[in-house]
């Protein structure tokens, strides 16, 4: 890569926020209760840079991708797509779709089985005022994009005839087809098969690296955020724990919690691997008072029950949400614009 | 789509046989019928004879050439009726099932009316208030039946588009921009196809049931031939009674045919949507000869008789037959 | 009934009886044995041969794990082994003996679950072969309550237990694996994805069998409660003494829990050895390359690339061996001849391989040679900037 422009910020998002509103059944009166699944987050997506999101099922990682793609209404919190301020109670629009674009998890799931894959490309091109002779050229080109080669051998088979990674490949060049500025992945590799991941990681890599997508890597696999992401989130029960640039959040955990997801990776190559006995991540209905992880968490002290952390600048570009950490300054901006740094770009290219 | 093939199964063959053979009726029945079904030129109340198959009425038609005529009104009446029904149903079912909230539970509301309202009195009830020269209409018949017949599939329809439409792929279709009712109509409603064929199938039976109903207590127009106006003429002649069989039988045993028909060919669609039903389409000597059992059991998977040397008697086919 | 170790002291006092006796039938130390076993789906025309002759062996107590990527046949395999597989899979070829224990450490004659009929299936299942399925939700019926679930199995294989022993029982269980008792009397859908998995656990150890077999258990949940499952899993084994085929995708989870790995390709085996073997030297290209798939926690940050293509079409198997067109070492012969599983010289591995074959006509290259590969690969910055 040549010398890193100026970082420009594609998307924010500042404290999103979202609760849902469950009733229990099958009682007289209907129990409405509150789930806060995200919780005032606050994420920048930067041109030609990968941010991971890292967290558990029921963390809101999920939620969160989805208030990007605005295909869920945020309670409160604001998007800024390209310097304009989106109303959080608007209505999407099709111009945003098209900078802004979702890949989900399952790709099995996420193709029409009675589609061919033509359709899964020539919609978007079509909505998107692709001219009626350029669609054919088109798909063929998103196909190459994402290397299914050679296209034609593609562009008429049914879901059920590709494998798993293939799919999702298709999934992807379904984004591309709208030339998105923004490339959303909701975990786009955990139902895959352990050979064909990297190259889905790979392709995403070079999706940022060589057309300057700012993508956001939704995952539980801290060790393939490791692999790919510029910048590092973790998120617990809907709010960000720690997050760091690079791979310092991975290579010295600063908050329990990220501690606990490190240790937990299955790592035959350290044979101290050990994990912490607890309940799954609690989903809080009302505010909770003091620290989320601190009924979980080894290190609790007093103050984590009763007071919420503020976020502590352990590191540069490191921001940790945990008492531990409180002879460290406090972080000053909300979010820290990342600069591009990657240790001597060793990833790739 | 899939590639469509014959189904191997006798029972669906058998029903595709059956329907085409009525569909030809209805198509060059007319054409067939030896005399005027209404022409009263013969002698009254004669049996089967050679002359005519299945004998005279007491005003001494011929009752074949009523049965051949009369199978092209009560076929074009019941698939006009499927037809539109289906239609409906999908249309207020995938609506309901789709948009969700308040136009669900409006559409909802309707069609639990429709199907709270007993059928049958209804469609008396609209049909004694239409022009008396429309009840000759099938067209019309078709459309009063089908108000009737639709709620039950809309209610089906609905309870399938609620769990497609929280499908990845319908949620993929809205990131790309796609307009809700180009998700209904093309990401939802192929995925609806099995359910739509086999709830058309039933919807053509009840309509001919209705429509044969309505004719047989004559509340369409007598004059027009179909099967109901057949058992009509039959019921008020007493022909019941006075033993003319060979009067209300024959189109008894159409209609029971053609219901047969539409449910036999319904086993299909079921085949056709379910692979594991699919896959089981080995003949039973075939089965044998492998030495596998004659019903595949769920915890007991089968072993080929070439893997089990030493066995004479397949010991699985002693427990299946146990 | 109500002493949690209960069960142990019931598994010693076999233990000892097994010694003490003297006239009973020598127990196999493999509790199955797997010989030539093939696994078809469909027959005739559209056959496709899912599983192909396989054989392995299980000792007593070990944990033998089955990697693959799917339509490996991985999961064909063990389900067949059973008798478990649905139509249209049909077993073709082989024999599956089972070696299990009666109540008092006395062991039965051994049984072919091949040739065994259902009566006899039956009597084995669950009180000596237990299965933990990948999706737990829709293993149990949503409208029971855990305890019941309990309750049935026990009602069914030990009629001499009354109603308050059963529900103890029960108990015992479920503390066993980690939970509160309070939960037999929850729905499965009142609890989270961990907890039903444990309560597959507890279940499948109901009866105290000698096999359990877990199908993909842990796949479904987050890393942490996967591995508060491994380590119960390897804490019960420990304290139970059964044996685990464990199935799974994720190889590095292998090598930590099991103790023997066969790695498995187009429906037949390509490697079988001890956990730690297969971890530091692989000596099959397709294990290393799965090897390869998982991004290391540690060390600089390089390009890695997983395995090219996709698995063959199981109906469509190319002559020779079947990796020969995602293989990266592939030479001349491997596209005519098919290589046999072969053992190797050192310690009972076995590996089917060209390359590995003496006299083969090339190198084996360093990555798959004898020696054990570097144990954490901390390249070089050099390596790393190419």
């Amino acid at each position: 890569m040549s010398a890193p422009e100026s970082p420009t910020v594609q998307l924010s998002a500042r404290h999103l926020t979202r609760h849902f509103v469950t009733r229990t059944p099958g009682k007289l009166r209907n129990d409405k209760r509150v789930v806060r699944a995200v919780d005032d987050v606050s994420l920048d997506l930067v041109k030609g840079h990968v941010t991971a999101v890292v967290g558990e099922s029921g963390s809101g990682k999920s939620v969160l991708a989805r208030m990007l793609a605005r295909i869920v209404k945020p309670t409160s919190g604001e998007l800024i797509l390209e310097g304009t301020t989106i109303p959080s109670r608007a209505k999407r629009t099709l111009d945003y779709a098209a900078k802004v674009q979702l890949v989900l998890q399952d790709p099995y799931a996420s193709t029409n089985p009675v589609h061919r894959v033509r359709h899964s490309l020539e919609r978007p091109l079509a909505i998107h005022g692709a001219a009626r002779g350029n669609i054919d050229a088109l798909a063929k080109a998103a196909l190459t994009r994402v290397s299914l080669e050679p296209p034609e051998r593609f562009l008429d088979r049914y879901p059920h005839e590709l494998s798993g990674g293939q799919l999702q490949r298709v999934s992807i060049a379904r984004a591309l087809c709208v030339q998105p500025n923004v490339l959303l992945a909701d975990e786009p590799i955990s139902m895959l098969d352990v050979s064909v991941r990297l190259g889905i990681l790979n392709l995403l890599r070079g999706l940022c690296d060589d057309e300057h997508l700012a993508v956001l890597y939704i995952t539980h696999d801290i060790a393939s955020a490791r692999y790919l992401a510029d910048e590092i989130v973790v998120m617990y029960a809907g709010q960000i724990v720690e997050r760091s640039h690079g791979t310092a959040l991975v290579d010295e955990p600063t908050h329990p919690y990220t501690q606990l997801l490190i240790a937990s990776v299955p790592d035959p190559s350290d044979p101290t691997s050990a994990a912490t006995r607890g309940e799954s991540p609690p989903i809080f209905e009302v505010a909770p008072v003091g620290c989320r992880f601190a009924p979980r968490c080894p290190h609790a002290m007093e103050i984590c029950r009763t007071t919420d952390p503020p976020n502590f600048q352990v590191g540069d570009g490191h921001v940790s949400h945990c008492w531990l950490h409180a002879d460290k300054p406090e972080a000053v901006v909300e979010v820290a614009l990342p600069e591009r740094r990657r240790e001597g770009d060793t990833t790739k290219r | 789509m899939r590639t469509l093939r014959l189904p191997r199964s006798p029972k669906v063959l058998l029903g595709l046989g059956i329907l085409t053979f009525f569909i030809i009726m209805t198509v060059i029945g007319p054409w067939l019928a030896p005399y005027n079904p209404s022409a009263t030129d013969f002698l009254p109340n004669t049996g089967p004879s050679a002359h005519h198959w299945l004998g005279t009425t007491s005003l001494g038609q011929d009752i074949f050439s009523q049965l051949l005529v009369g199978a092209r009104a009560t076929m074009v009446v019941a698939l006009l009726a499927g037809l539109v029904a289906t239609a409906l149903s999908m249309t207020i079912g995938v609506a309901a099932g789709y948009l969700g909230g308040y136009t669900d539970d409006g559409l909802s509301l309707l069609s639990n009316v429709f199907l709270a309202i007993p059928g049958l009195p209804l469609l008396i009830v609209i049909d004694s208030y239409l022009p008396v020269n429309s009840r000759s209409n099938a067209f019309v018949i078709g459309l009063v039946i089908s108000l009737t017949g639709w709620a039950w599939g809309a209610r089906v329809l609905r309870a399938q588009t609620m769990s497609l439409r929280n499908r990845d792929f319908v949620e993929a279709a809205r990131i790309i921009g796609e307009k809700r009712w180009r998700i209904m109509l093309s990401e939802i409603a192929p995925n609806l196809l099995p359910v739509l064929a086999s709830s058309l199938l039933f919807t053509v039976l009840y309509a001919i049931g209705a429509y044969v109903t309505l004719a047989y207590i004559g509340l369409t127009s007598t004059s027009v031939w179909n099967w109901g106006t057949i058992l009509y003429w039959a019921q008020s002649n007493n022909a019941p009674l006075s033993n003319e069989w060979y009067w209300f039988v024959p189109p008894g045993i159409c209609i029971a045919l053609v219901g047969t028909g539409l449910a036999l060919v319904n086993f299909g669609i079921d085949e056709f949507i379910n692979p594991r039903l699919r896959a089981a389409g080995l003949t039973s000597k075939q089965r044998r000869s492998l030495g596998l059992p004659r019903r595949v059991r769920l915890g007991f998977t089968p072993v080929l008789r070439s893997a089990r040397p030493g066995v004479v008697a397949p010991t699985n086919a002693q427990a299946a037959s146990q | 009934m109500t002493d949690p170790l209960h069960v142990r002291d019931e598994r010693e006092a076999r233990d000892s009886a097994a010694t003490n006796t003297v006239d009973r039938p020598t127990s196999s130390e493999f509790v199955l044995e797997v010989r030539d076993f093939s696994v078809d789906y469909g027959v005739g025309s559209s056959m496709v041969r899912a599983v192909s002759d396989v054989s392995l062996n299980l000792r007593r107590s070990s944990v033998l794990g089955v990697a693959g990527e799917s339509g490996s046949g991985k999961s064909t395999l063990v389900y067949a082994m059973t008798r478990l597989l649905r139509a249209p899979g049909v077993i073709s070829a082989g024999n599956v003996m089972l070696n299990v224990t009666d109540d008092h450490g006395n062991a039965l004659a051994p049984v072919d679950l091949v040739r065994a009929n259902e009566k006899e299936l039956r009597a084995v299942r669950w009180s000596h072969v237990s299965i933990v399925l990948q999706s737990a939700l829709s293993a149990l019926n949503p409208v029971l309550r855990i305890g019941k679930e309990f309750d049935e199995v026990l009602k069914t294989h030990r009629p001499e237990m009354n109603k308050t022993q059963r529900r103890e029982r029960a108990e015992t269980l479920l503390t066993m694996v980690g939970l509160d008792a309070t939960r037999l009397d929850r729905y499965p859908h009142e609890l989270s994805g961990g907890q039903r998995q444990r309560i597959m656990i507890a279940l499948a150890l109901a009866l105290d069998p000698e096999l359990v077999i877990m199908d993909e258990p842990t796949t479904a949940l987050d890393v942490v409660t996967q591995r508060e499952i491994i380590n119960q899993l390897y804490e019960l084994r420990t304290r139970f003494g059964f044996a685990m085929i464990f199935i799974t995708h994720d190889l590095s989870l292998l090598v930590e829990l099991a103790d023997e790995i066969v790695v498995m390709y187009a429906g037949q085996i390509v490697e079988r050895a001890s956990a730690l073997e297969l971890y530091e030297a692989p000596r099959h290209p397709y294990t290393l390359g799965l090897l390869n798939s998982f991004p290391p926690l540690h060390g600089a940050r390089r390009e890695l690339t997983g395995i090219p293509g996709s698995p063959p079409d199981l109906a469509d198997l190319p002559a020779g061996c079947n990796f020969a067109s995602r293989c990266p070492y592939v030479m001349e012969r491997c596209h005519q001849e098919e290589p046999r599983l072969t053992a190797l010289e050192e310690g009972g591995r076995s590996v089917s391989c060209w390359l590995q074959v003496s006299g083969a006509s090339a190198s084996v290259p360093v990555e798959l040679a004898r020696t054990p590969r570097v144990k954490r690969a901390h390249p070089t910055s050099e390596e790393a900037v190419s």
